[in-house]
């Protein structure tokens, strides 16, 4: 993995500042929106639940009303104990939104400093750091999330932290082989002719430059990945728990019914979480195809 | 051949580096958990017998189900191992032709709803992938048995098909290896040698597949690895294959954390005997990079 990201880097580093409008073709565009689309309803939905308006009462149990279908006054349905799913869902945010900005927030920061760091000083000390990366990227993450499960207790905070960390090895080896690249090329070398100091050269010409596109797109692929891990461990029922709505666990728990061919109480949820994570991969690849100097076709 | 004995003693030399290092991290997180009865006082002690336990392959028995270890772990490992390796298959024979589509641009317009597809399976939920897919064929058609516990007759093996089917589709994957895929081949499409060989009149595909394809999707596949663990607990849970990911899950559960360090050291070794054949055959693919 590392050695092809330096394989790219290295024969497209040239064309570094090309103006946005020559790239974007009519499919990155096509992408971005339907990604910001995602993003913005993901806000909405959030602070919609923060501040407990607008939507019906998530936890309120209503017998008489148990499985309807999608109609006018439930959009999305009622599940097996007569809650509104529609409501469920925008509540259901709250479980991913702020451990996912945690993970996304321990994963770029870290991931940036050992990768200029690793990166800009010598190799000893790259090699050094890369070792300690290199066990953590060893170990799959879902087993270290299992183990910190029996160690600690199944905190989604907890949770979040370490898929944080996970991620560092990924991140940094992404930026260091961009800073390896930056390095060698012409302008830094004359930032040192004129007699910058190295702490300006390294804040504003090397992080400012290698780290802007991809603290973006690590963040949006970051949610992605958090929404994914978040759903597989409700699933598995270690996330979090019922009475609570999140994403994960309202699709494992109608799962139960889909059998029976009561096929929304899952499928609704599954299919937001589709077209969530959907959102954000497009994003995340048509940005990618924006910022990351793709070879005109 | 020199040259990849060498490799092979770098990569060997480093793995067990790595596998001192893993092994240090997860006795040191032994020790971080409440409620452990600790034998021993001092923690190098611990870790030197757990090295020993480690390099002897003799894990000994599990203090919390009794049962030894080796008995437990390693056919779990063998049925992991051939789910992955099904998988990885099966990802690969769908992702390498939507790959190639897109990255030709005559075939623009076939190639866009073929890469939403590859969207589209990655990102259902692994599980809920494997629901609908028992789902489908349980209610449609009797052909394909959803589980079976023994391999007695040649029938019985048509189960193996559906947990390696949901986890090649799903687990993003697909989407991943077409990424790469169409990014490598367009890049490799348009340097000069291969606009030569175009205007020479030869196929362009023959001549760009080695770079475009092999390279990045060889680097891609063992990269994997990790990930298609992770993803091999879901899909062990759904069609209750009985794998080291359901086992890890079990033991989990169970706070059976020495079970769980051996899984997690196999993987470990998994991932890392992934990574020194991706070099070896790097090295025969591209021998002036090594």
């Amino acid at each position: 993995m590392k050695r092809f990201y330096f394989e790219k880097e290295k024969l497209s580093s040239e064309e570094f500042y090309v103006p946005l409008h020559k790239r974007a073709s009519v499919r990155d565009v096509v992408s971005i929106g339907f990604g910001l689309f995602v993003v913005t309803y993901l806000v909405i939905f959030f602070l919609i639940s923060i501040t407990n308006s607008f939507i019906k009462d998530p936890m309120k149990v209503d017998i008489q009303h148990m499985f309807m279908p999608p109609s006018i006054e439930h959009i999305f349905g009622t599940d097996f104990l007569g809650r509104d799913i529609f409501s469920r869902i925008v509540k259901g945010t709250e479980a991913f939104f702020l451990p996912g900005i945690l993970s996304i927030a321990i994963s770029t920061t870290f991931g940036l400093l050992f990768g200029v760091i690793s990166g800009y000083y010598s190799k000893t000390i790259s090699s050094i750091i890369f070792y300690f990366l290199n066990i953590i990227d060893s170990i799959p993450r879902f087993i270290l999330i299992l183990i910190v499960i029996v160690i600690f207790n199944p905190s989604i905070y907890l949770i979040m932290l370490f898929v944080g960390v996970t991620s560092i090895p990924k991140v940094s080896s992404y930026i260091k082989s961009k800073v390896d690249t930056l390095k060698k090329q012409r302008f830094i070398e004359a930032c040192r002719a004129l007699g910058l100091s190295e702490r300006s050269i390294i804040f504003k010409h090397i992080i400012w430059i290698s780290s802007r596109s991809v603290l973006i797109i690590r963040a949006t692929l970051g949610m992605g990945e958090t929404i994914l891990i978040e759903t597989s461990l409700s699933y598995l029922g270690i996330g979090v728990q019922e009475p609570i709505p999140s994403w994960g666990n309202m699709v494992a728990m109608g799962k139960d019914f889909f059998f029976q061919g009561k096929i929304w109480l899952s499928t609704i949820p599954a299919l937001v979480i589709l077209i969530t994570i959907m959102g954000l991969y497009l994003l995340g690849d048509g940005l990618n195809s924006i910022f990351n100097e793709r070879v005109s076709r | 051949m020199l040259r990849i004995l060498r490799l092979l003693v770098r990569e060997v030399f480093y793995t067990v580096l790595l596998i001192l290092g893993v092994t240090a991290l997860l006795s040191l997180l032994f020790r971080l958990m409440p409620g452990t009865i600790s034998f021993e006082k001092n923690w190098l002690n611990e870790y030197l017998k757990l090295l020993q336990r480690v390099f002897t392959f003799n894990f000994g028995v599990s203090p919390v189900s009794g049962l030894n270890i080796n008995q437990v772990v390693f056919p779990a490992f063998k049925n992991t191992f051939i789910l992955t390796f099904g998988a990885i298959l099966i990802s690969v024979t769908i992702s390498v032709p939507i790959g190639i589509f897109s990255a030709y641009r005559s075939f623009r317009g076939i190639s866009w709803p073929l890469t939403m597809f590859s969207y589209i399976v990655s990102s259902i939920p692994v599980f809920f992938l494997g629901y609908l897919v028992i789902y489908l064929f349980t209610r449609y058609s009797n052909f394909i048995p959803i589980y079976s516990a023994t391999l007695e007759n040649k029938r019985q093996l048509l189960a193996y098909i559906l947990p390696i089917l949901v986890l090649g589709l799903g687990n993003d994957s697909v989407s991943e290896f077409v990424r790469i895929i169409s990014d490598e081949l367009s890049r490799v499409m348009s340097t000069d040698y291969v606009v030569a060989s175009k205007a020479r009149g030869e196929s362009v595909i023959r001549s760009s597949v080695m770079e475009g394809i092999l390279i990045p999707l060889v680097t891609i596949i063992f990269s994997r690895i990790p990930f298609l663990i992770g993803g091999a607990i879901i899909v062990e849970y759904v069609f209750n294959w009985p794998g080291m990911g359901r086992l890890a899950f079990q033991s989990a559960l169970n706070r059976d954390l020495p079970v769980l360090v051996v899984i997690a050291f196999l993987s470990v070794l998994f991932v890392r005997g992934g990574m020194i054949i991706k070099d070896i055959i790097l090295g025969f693919i591209i021998p002036q990079e090594m």
